[in-house]
C-alpha cells in the first residue's frame, strides 16, 4: 500500500461510530487493529529524535498543505485542508514543546500531574484537570482523554 | 434518513415516546428501532427537550473529488504523523519510568489524532464513499502482511457487504 492503512482505517471506524453503526464500527476496528505496529520499528528511540521530527514538520509537511490548498485563479481554496493545517500546526507545536521540555527536564516535568489529550483535535495539556474549553478547537472538557 | 438517540444527552423526558407515530422510540435497548422509523419524519428530533435525537442518512452523498495535490500533501502529513506515533509507541514500550511512559503514550494518542485528521481531509471521511470503499477493496485484494498476525479477511468482507 502506498500509505499506511492504520490511521485511514481508525478514522473511518470513528466515522461509523458517529453514524450509530456499532457492528460495522467493530468490524472496522478489527481491521484497523491489524495494522497497529505495522510500521517497522524506528531506528532511534529517544525523545530527541522525536523533537527533531516534530521541528521539521512545519516546513516539510504543513506548509505544502497550505500551498496546495490555497485559492488560485483556477480553483477555490480547500477550506477543510486549510483548517487541518491550522489546527495541525498548533497541535504539532504543542507536541514539540512537550517532547522538548520532557527531553530536557525528564520525569520531574510531569510528576504529580496528568496529561490530557483533546480527542477532537489532539491538543495536549499538562495539569491537574482538563481545560474547560480546548484552546485549539473549542471542544468542551468532556472531550479530553486523561493519561494518568 | 432515520432517527438516532445520543444516550449521553438523553434525560429521559420521554416526549419522543408520545410524538412517534410508529412506536420506534419505545425500545428496551435505549436506541431507536431503525426498522420502525419513518424515513425523514423527524417528529422526535424536534420534540426532544434535550436535543438528544438527530437524523442520520441511510445513503451518504458523494463528496466532491479532492484535488490530487491537496490530497497528496495531506496523506504525506498523515504518514509522517504516523511514523512519529510509531516512535512514541516504541518510547512508551521501552520507558524506564511510569512518567516517561505517560508522556510517550499521550504523545502517541495525540499524534494518531493528527494522522487521522490528515486521512479525513484527504478524502477518507465517509466510510460509504467511493474512495473509502475502493481503499477497502484494495486492502482485501492486496492483503498486506503484518508479522505474526492473521489478515482479518472475514471482517473486511462482511464490512464491505454492509457498507
Ligand atoms: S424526548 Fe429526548 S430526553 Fe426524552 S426520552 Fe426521548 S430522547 Fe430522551
Ligand atoms: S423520526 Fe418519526 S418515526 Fe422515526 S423515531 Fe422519530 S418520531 Fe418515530
Ligand atoms: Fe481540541
Amino acid at each position: 500500500m502506498e500509505y499506511s492503512p492504520g490511521p485511514i482505517l481508525s478514522n473511518l471506524a470513528k466515522a461509523l461510530e458517529k453514524q450509530y453503526r456499532p457492528h460495522e464500527a467493530e468490524l472496522l476496528w478489527k481491521v484497523a487493529g491489524y495494522f497497529d505496529d505495522a510500521l517497522p520499528a524506528p531506528e532511534f528511540t529517544d525523545f530527541t529524535s522525536l523533537v527533531k521530527m516534530l521541528t521539521a514538520n512545519e516546513a516539510e509537511y504543513l506548509e505544502p498543505i497550505r500551498q496546495a490548498a490555497a485559492s488560485t485563479e483556477a480553483k477555490a481554496a480547500d477550506r477543510g485542508a486549510l483548517r487541518a493545517a491550522t489546527w495541525g500546526g498548533k497541535v504539532n507545536a504543542i507536541q514539540k514543546s512537550l517532547a522538548d521540555r520532557y527531553a530536557k527536564k525528564g520525569d520531574e516535568l510531569v510528576e504529580g500531574k496528568k496529561l490530557f489529550v483533546c480527542e477532537a483535535c489532539g491538543f495536549m495539556f499538562l495539569g491537574d484537570q482538563a481545560p474547560d474549553i480546548c484552546p485549539v478547537c473549542k471542544a468542551p472538557a468532556l472531550r479530553f482523554a486523561t493519561v494518568a | 434518513m432515520h432517527a438516532v438517540r445520543n444516550l449521553r444527552l438523553c434525560t429521559k423526558d420521554c416526549v419522543c415516546l408520545f410524538v412517534c407515530p410508529t412506536g420506534a422510540t419505545d425500545t428496551e435497548t435505549g436506541q431507536i428501532d431503525f426498522e420502525k422509523c419513518l424515513d425523514g419524519c423527524r417528529r422526535c428530533v424536534d420534540a426532544c427537550p434535550s436535543h438528544a435525537i438527530s437524523l442520520v442518512m441511510d445513503n451518504y452523498p458523494a463528496r466532491p473529488a479532492k484535488d490530487k495535490a491537496v490530497a497528496d500533501a495531506l496523506l504525506n502529513f498523515m504518514e509522517q504523523k504516523h511514523r512519529e506515533e510509531a516512535l512514541a509507541k516504541a518510547l512508551a514500550a521501552s520507558a524506564s519510568t511510569p512518567a516517561r511512559a505517560k508522556v510517550a503514550k499521550a504523545l502517541a494518542a495525540s499524534l494518531r489524532i493528527l494522522a487521522e485528521d490528515g486521512a479525513r481531509e484527504a478524502g477518507y471521511m465517509i466510510p460509504q464513499s467511493t474512495e473509502s470503499k475502493a481503499f477497502l477493496e484494495k486492502l482485501l485484494a492486496q492483503r498486506p502482511s503484518v508479522a505474526g498476525k492473521q489478515f482479518p479477511e472475514a471482517e473486511l468482507k462482511e464490512l464491505l457487504s454492509l457498507l
